[in-house]
């Protein structure tokens, strides 16, 4: 008797294989049989007409706060990812010491844009080093983790408040050394850093003051364990992003560690960006280093409001001069006929429609709901109003606070990224998952994949996906007996309609603590999944299920 | 020309969603490089240049980018 059987799908096993008929038995949490199966079992799963393949390994999150009270990170777990990889960017909840916690929080509060109820209400600070953290997520997981420990919070216990102000000396270093080595005994993937980041005052996180001799010392530790390093490098920079993957492939090769930058964008604003540093990348790993750059599916949108003043307007001159006005005037000049008359002028005979027609009015701030979601071009016609004076009316009526996205602005050329994600050597991720909660969806991106990369463009097979975003991603990540439906693997399952995964509409959702406001994606065509041999998901709503495991 | 100065500029989509400036500096050597500004520093540049538009970013020093302490 076997505990799950996933019946008659198309079992897409992970490996790239083709995809072909067959059932997928359980038994105590790891994958029993594949194939034609004819024991019976306590649950059958009914797969006809479905794909069955391994759960989505999402890379690169930010999950370490919201799974303290949500051990599902949704929505994360409802578009088939049954495991996620927070700590990224150099910030980990752990280890920390509580008086370092204020400044931590305002770390994650800057990338992560969470309410600060979620740090006062949602959980309790039990901890301090990360055997304690685990500890503490661990009791209601129903996903799996894998948790980075970050540089910057171990540079903070270290070295108290100068980790912001200088270069480590000897034996911090050394201290430092002994602090990774007891996370990665705890449980930690690997160590995440940033060259990039900001802490809640715009100055540069801790890990940002380290010179390369403690970054080379804090690798030799991970070279023990044969661990990843994490880093986000310099966006669009490629001269310096290229002097990245340099560093990072000495240091690959001498510690023999797996080494990942994130994100690595597309931008036609920089078309050779991509494209040079994949280059590099390919000479890197022939020398024998691993770089792998992480590159993530959905387009970028910009989102703007006029409460704000905003780049998005930096072609329109007359725009530009206004809205960096302080409020007070600039609320005046929006409300003066004249000058709205001038500003109208500057969008051409149609009154902004070309320039602003396809906005979308977001929702989630002072936008009135029957119009959320809509374009402006259908707001202006519900308003009898051209576009342009239906963005600067709605917004003066609902105290500028009303937010505006432009869709797809960045990293948006399926043509171009279809073949660069189909790229043996670039590792899909970098979806950012619990971060970024205020401003956009992180969600949903391996449906997008399916929808945009398979099924409309045909960049790579369904099989060639699902091994990208599963055993490859395991194999990268040494996530063991992960990634693939074969005997003895983990029962991490996904059963979805191939031709109708997608990720979803993006919506406002206030669910976090504090009533806090977050854009969220609901998934699309995925029918049931299955954590660790238990069904964590199944028609449309989460189960009671706890299965999930800190899986290092 | 003895020193950087900015020959291109567009708008892109920030990673955090923002819009966001890079700026193409030519070099003295002859060099051509893309620099990535987020949306305070692009708006910080432009109005330290006087610019209402991108193209009046055009030969403007590379010193601009950096604030003045």
């Amino acid at each position: 008797m076997f505990d799950v059987i996933v019946r008659g799908g198309t079992v897409v096993d992970g490996t790239g294989a083709p995809g072909f008929a067959g059932d997928v038995a359980v038994k105590d949490g790891r994958i029993a049989a594949v194939g034609q199966i004819s024991g019976e079992a306590r649950t059958v799963v009914d797969a006809r007409g479905r794909v069955v393949a391994p759960g989505f390994i999402d890379p690169h999150t930010h999950f370490d706060v919201q799974l303290l009270w949500d051990g599902a990170a949704r929505p994360a777990l409802e578009h088939g990812v049954t495991c996620v990889v927070p700590g990224n960017c150099s910030l980990s909840l752990a280890p920390l010491k509580a008086d370092d916690r204020k400044a931590v929080v305002g770390m994650f509060q800057q990338i992560e844009e969470m309410p600060p109820e979620a740090f006062t209400t949602a959980f309790e600070w039990t901890w301090e080093d990360f055997a304690g953290y685990r500890a503490a997520i661990e009791k209601g997981l129903s996903i799996n983790v894998a948790p980075l420990v970050g540089h910057s919070v171990i540079r903070l216990w270290v070295m108290g408040p100068a980790s912001q102000e200088r270069a480590a000396f000897p034996d911090e270093i050394a201290a430092m050394q002994a602090l990774l080595r007891e996370c990665l005994k705890a449980g930690a993937v690997g160590l995440s850093t940033s060259f990039v980041d900001l802490d809640a005052h715009g100055k540069p996180v801790p890990s940002r003051y380290a010179q390369f001799d403690e970054l080379d010392a804090l690798c030799a530790v991970l070279g023990e364990f044969g661990r990843m390093l994490q880093v986000v490098p310099e966006f669009y920079a490629t001269d310096i992003t290229i002097a990245r993957i340099d560093q990072l492939a000495e240091l690959s090769i001498r510690h023999g560690i797996p080494t990942t930058f994130s994100p690595l964008f597309d931008t036609l604003a920089v078309p050779d960006n991509a494209e040079r540093a994949i280059a590099r990348v390919e000479e890197q790993f022939a020398r024998g280093a691993r770089v792998w750059p992480q590159m993530q599916t959905r387009p970028i949108d910009i989102s703007f409001s006029l409460l704000r003043p905003s780049l998005f307007f930096a072609r329109l001159p007359r725009w530009v001069r206004i809205l960096r006005q302080p409020l007070e005037q600039r609320v005046a000049a929006l409300t003066d006929p004249d000058t709205r008359a001038k500003m109208l002028a500057d969008l051409g005979p149609d009154g902004g429609e070309a320039m602003f027609g396809r906005l979308v009015a977001r929702g989630g701030d002072a936008c009135p709901p029957e119009y959320v979601g809509k374009t402006l071009s259908e707001i202006a016609r519900l308003r009898g109003q051209p576009a342009g004076l239906a963005l600067i009316k709605l917004s003066l009526e609902n105290g500028l606070d009303v937010a505006f996205l432009s869709a797809s602005q960045g990293h948006q050329s399926t043509d171009r990224i279809g073949p660069m994600l189909a790229h043996p050597l670039v590792h899909i991720g970098a979806s950012d998952g619990g971060a970024h909660l205020a401003s956009f969806s992180t969600y949903g991106d391996t449906g997008y994949l399916f929808s945009e990369f398979v099924r409309k463009a045909g960049a790579m097979s369904l099989e060639k996906a699902v091994a990208k975003i599963t055993s490859e991603t395991a194999d990268i990540w040494g996530l063991k007996d992960r990634g693939r439906l074969a005997p003895g693997q983990c029962a991490d399952i996904v059963v979805f309609d191939a031709d109708a995964i997608d990720r979803g509409d993006e919506l406002p959702a206030f669910d976090m603590p504090g009533d806090g406001m977050r854009y969220v994606r609901a998934a699309r065509g995925v029918d049931t999944v299955l954590v660790n041999g238990e069904v964590a998901y199944a028609q449309g709503a989460y189960t009671a299920s706890r299965s999930g495991v800190v899986c290092v | 020309m003895d020193e950087a100065v900015i020959v291109g500029a567009d708008i892109v989509a920030g990673h955090d969603g923002t819009a966001e400036l890079v700026v193409r500096l030519l070099h003295p050597d002859g060099s051509e490089h893309p620099v990535l500004l987020d949306e305070d520093t692009g708006l910080k540049l432009m109005e330290a240049c006087g610019a209402a538009s991108l193209e009046d970013l055009y030969g403007q020093s590379w010193r601009r980018i950096v604030p003045e302490s």
